[in-house]
Order: C-alpha cells, then structure tokens, then sequence
C-alpha cells in the first residue's frame, strides 16, 4: 500500500461510515485501494423490505453499491473533486438470506478525464453467487465547495449548530 | 414485524380501498427508515404522489449537503413497488429484477417528490417507471425504470 493511500483510507472511512446515510445504515469498509473498494454490512431488522420473508430493501443495495462504487472512484482522483453518480443500473440475481451481513465490492474499470466507469456486486456466502450486479458512471467535478476555506467554515458551523447546520446550509 | 400472505392480503385490499398508499407503505420497515411517505392526489384517482421529507440521515455528501444517492434510488424503487402494490391486483411483495438509474440533478437537503407510472403489465413482469423530483415536476432530480416479478 501506497502513503497516499494509508492516509486516505482513515479518512475515507470517517466520510462513509460516520456522516449521514452511511452512518444510520451502519456498514463497514473493509478494504481500500487503487480504484477498488470492499465494504460489508450486517443484517438490520429497520432495512427489511419483505415482511414476509425479512429479506432487507433492494433499496440498502442500491446505497451500498452507490457507495462502495463512488468510493472507489474517489480513490482514483489526483486532485480533489466530488464524484456525483451519473447512472447506477442494478441486476438482483437472487434474493438475500436474512440475518446474513451483505458483503459488497467495487472496482473502477476504466478511468478517463471527465468519467469513471465502475462495476460492483454483492454477495453474502459466496463471490462467485452474488446476489447484485451493478454498473455505475460518475463524473469527475472540481468544486469551489471544496476549497479549504469552505470546508473549514461548514465543519465549523456543524460543530457549533449539529445537524441544523445543513438546514442553514441548504436553506440559503 | 413477520408477517403471513393472508394477513398481507387483507392489509393490502383494506388500503386499496380506503385509498391510502401510506397504509402499504406502513407495512415495509424500510420505509419508515428513510422517512418515505405517499397520498392519492385526488379521492378515487389511482393517481399517487409519493415524497421523502429532509432528515439528517439521509445526507449522503455533508459538504453541499446533498440526499445520498442511495436513499434517492431506494426511495425511487420503494415507491415503484408499492405503485404496484396500490395500482394493480397484485397480492406478493413484488421481487425487483433489474433496476436502473439515472441521476440527472444534485438532490438538495430538501423534500424530495417522486411519482410512479405502469408502463406494461404481464403475467410474470412488470415494468415501471419513476421520477423525482423537489422544486418543479419540469426539472427531475433523477429518473428510474425498474422491472419486477410479480408471479
């Protein structure tokens, strides 16, 4: 592993795992590298989707995928950017076992200037079986939103206010 | 929270007739966790609009802030199911086949609003689309086709 990597993998983490949606989900990153991620997530009784059955939302596989394929992108880029998705397109072979933590992985195929193109799945047993497939694009874009200045200001703001700092934010 | 066929069958005809989707929607636990909830637009119409009030744990990039893309694309397949569930006679938890996504505007830290349309019933398959949106209906935040099983 790479410095640039050992530094970004913590920081990473914090981002995914302990900020908003990541955070009320609750998964874990397991591995991160050059263009690669892998993530896993334990069962939850809140995310079922088919009460029947207890089999979790299609829903959670799609945030899990989305996730685990836009941080594989972020790891790729030279400079800082935000990385929104472009188009996500999921094909569930079979349903999850519930009880059962979901293990998802993430790889960018191919890299070019303005897109990244990333291909992810999902599987609890085994790799080989999975129970998703995805194929994702993202853009790359250089926002003002991050220069250091801002990112400073906002953590400040959400230091002091909580979590109405984003109502503030998005209210202006 | 388990539930069995008949009893889903009987909340099902039960909302239907009392025109709420928001009664279905009660049913999946999912929904309550990211705050999804839906009306019929006008009393008899088979119209329904569905939307996905602000909260925290919904955020997916603190720094715009902006929705996760996640919890748009789960919402967007939520409300897809239960349009099924609603509009149509359809008694099992629809199984999501493929699903596809295309995120046309950031989604801001707003409510989101999304409606759903059937474009073809068969046997075995549906498909469905749906659209979201938060400040106008003429500029979607993202855009979703999804095929289901329904048999």
């Amino acid at each position: 592993m790479n410095l640039k990597l050992a530094i970004f993998k913590p920081m990473l983490k914090l981002a995914m795992e302990r900020t908003g949606h990541g955070a009320a989900l609750g998964f874990e990153l397991t591995r991160v590298g050059y263009g690669e991620v892998e993530m896993s997530f334990a069962y939850k009784e809140e995310v079922v989707g088919n009460p029947i059955t207890g089999v979790v939302h299609g829903g959670v596989i799609v945030s899990l995928l989305d996730t685990c394929c836009g941080s594989a992108a972020i790891t790729t880029l030279k400079r800082p950017a935000i990385t929104p998705t472009m188009d996500l397109r999921l094909d569930y072979m079979h349903p999850a076992e519930p009880n059962q933590p979901i293990h998802v992985s993430a790889k960018v195929y191919r890299n070019t200037s303005n897109v990244m193109f990333c291909r992810g799945s999902a599987w609890q047993d085994d790799p080989e079986n999975p129970i998703a497939h995805c194929v994702a694009t993202f853009m790359k874009v250089e926002s003002p939103s991050l220069s250091f200045g801002n990112v400073v200001r906002r953590r400040f703001n959400r230091f002091i206010h909580g979590n109405k700092a984003f109502e503030k934010e998005a209210d202006k | 929270m388990s539930l069995d066929l008949e009893q889903l069958t009987l909340s099902l005809s039960q909302a239907r007739q009392q025109s709420s989707p928001q009664q279905i929607l009660d049913l999946i636990p999912y929904s309550s966790f990211i705050g999804a909830q839906a009306k019929v637009l006008k009393a008899d119409s088979e119209n329904v609009l569905y939307w996905l009030e602000r909260r925290a744990s919904n955020i997916g990039n603190p720094s715009l802030p902006a929705i996760h893309g996640g919890v748009i694309g789960g919402f967007l397949e939520l409300s897809a199911s239960i349009e099924v569930l609603y509009t149509l006679d359809v008694n099992v938890v629809p199984k999501v086949v493929d699903f596809s996504l295309d995120y046309l505007r950031p989604g801001r830290y707003k409510t989101i609003y999304a409606n759903c349309t059937v474009l073809r019933q068969g046997k075995k398959l549906v498909n469905v689309t749906a659209t979201a949106w938060q400040d106008n209906p003429e500029t979607p935040i993202a855009t979703a086709r999804c095929h289901f099983l329904i048999s």
